[in-house]
């Protein structure tokens, strides 16, 4: 699972690569490498090392032309802070997993801010960073769905952990 | 969790930061950096992009097909308009010639082009560039302008062994020179994420009416004068902006002018000795 990591991340970087829209949108769609990264981080972190969402992260930072490292490490940081929340969504309710989603995603766009705004770095307009959140918030469920039927990646059922912590 | 790992983790986050700070502090080490992995990375892609991206395409193609008879009505409609114009871009060319005649003018035989295809975007709603497969190996150098068939289009930012990334005019930190015509005022065209570039350091603006002709002027040697970027236009909050020359809905083949600099005159004129005269001119006095 974690190599159907790598591929996946690589897949939506090549897709959001194609050129097919060259002119500038006054909105912004979901960022799905930030949101599969948080999903999965939720629901089964082992899936997602910290090391390999360093590296994915960091590449992504490279080829997208962000300031590289700031959303890496701000990932990897919210990885961790994630999966010691996850023991406890296991037995909660989706709306409970969204809402500490949604926190999960906001915090994350915040401190990306944070950190250009104390370094004095450029960065986009607020409103579109807003709307990208925004859009990271709904789509979270459908990027749920996905991984779930495409990918198997569901939560831990109690009596599932000991199986589980002898596999790799 | 270990000490161990807990280590590791916040060994990893230090790295992390410490790229960061890096680039912060050494920034074109790093983007040089930056577009070697691109270039490693992208043009491997490129065998499985150009049929996704070919195939999408064809799809939208395909769309507009349905249309076609409107279509085929709209084009007549704007060919007759065309011929008018074809007569008089004739007899003005024959002008210009006339008049270049005249003046012993020289253009400059330098400005020659190499054209690139376009390999991927930016990938970003935040950033507007597009990455092309020529570079360093076709003699691509820093700062040279591309332009589509018509128009400027932006600057070549960040060049690999063979890709090259053009920051277009669209994107928030693109700054160009410019002139408009005919008032002949300089102003700066200042992107902002939008489709059209805002006007910015105008001196005058009652004398640019919308409609006005925006060329690059050469300015501070970034670019070669006299490249079409668009016409001014004003938006709804009553500000100057330009509407591009360039079709940026569709980016496919680029192609970018070699400059190699103008030469510039540094020191001044040295006194003029009867000894130094040229061997004609002392006869002559």
């Amino acid at each position: 699972m974690r190599l159907v990591y790598l591929l996946l991340v690589l897949a939506i970087l090549y897709l959001q690569l194609l050129p097919l829209q060259t002119a500038p949108r006054s909105w912004a769609g979901p960022d799905l490498i930030l949101l599969f990264t948080v999903v999965w981080a939720i629901r089964r972190p082992e899936y997602v090392p910290a090391l390999s969402v360093a590296v994915v992260a960091l590449l992504a930072d490279f080829i997208l032309m962000r300031p590289p490292g700031v959303m890496a490490a701000i990932l990897v940081a919210a990885r961790q802070m994630l999966k010691h929340q996850e023991p406890g969504l296991r037995d909660s309710p989706f709306a409970l997993e969204w809402l500490t989603a949604a926190a999960a995603l906001a915090a994350i766009l915040l401190a990306n801010r944070l950190v250009l705004a104390v370094f004095l770095v450029e960065q986009p307009a607020l409103g579109i960073s807003l709307t990208q959140l925004f859009m990271n918030v709904l789509a979270y469920p459908l990027v749920v769905l996905v991984s779930r039927l495409a990918m198997g990646v569901r939560k831990l059922r109690p009596g599932e952990t000991d199986a589980v912590a002898g596999a790799p | 969790m270990g000490p161990l790992k807990r280590l590791l983790l916040a060994t990893l986050l230090l790295c992390l930061v410490a790229v960061f700070l890096v680039w912060r502090i050494d920034s074109p080490r790093v983007e040089r950096f930056r577009a070697q992995v691109v270039d490693a990375v992208v043009p491997s892609m490129d065998w499985a992009m150009a049929p996704v991206t070919g195939a999408i395409n064809l799809a939208r193609d395909f769309q507009s097909y349905q249309r076609i008879v409107e279509q085929n009505r709209e084009l007549r409609r704007e060919l007759q308009q065309m011929k008018a114009w074809k007569e008089a871009a004739l007899q003005l060319e024959q002008e210009n010639a006339r008049l270049l005649d005249l003046n012993n003018v020289r253009l400059d035989p330098r400005l020659t082009f190499v054209t690139g295809v376009v390999l991927a975007d930016s990938g970003s709603p935040f950033r507007q560039s597009v990455l092309l497969n020529i570079g360093a190996r076709d003699g691509v150098v820093d700062g040279w302008a591309a332009m589509d068939g018509i128009g400027l289009v932006g600057r070549i930012s960040g060049v690999g062994k063979s890709s090259s990334r053009v920051i277009l005019l669209s994107d928030s930190s693109s700054r160009i020179p410019v002139l408009i015509q005919p008032s002949g005022q300089t102003a700066i065209v200042a992107g902002d994420n939008s489709i059209a570039p805002f006007i910015d350091f105008l001196e005058n603006p009652d004398q640019v009416r919308p409609g006005d002709r925006v060329i690059s002027s050469g300015d501070g040697g970034v670019f070669p004068s006299g490249l079409l970027v668009g016409q001014v236009a004003i938006d709804p909050g009553g500000r100057l902006r330009v509407r591009l020359a360039a079709d940026y809905e569709r980016l496919e083949f680029l192609r970018v002018l070699r400059d190699h600099g103008q030469e510039k005159i540094t020191a001044p004129g040295g006194v003029i000795l009867p000894g130094a005269m040229p061997e004609g001119g002392a006869q002559d006095g």
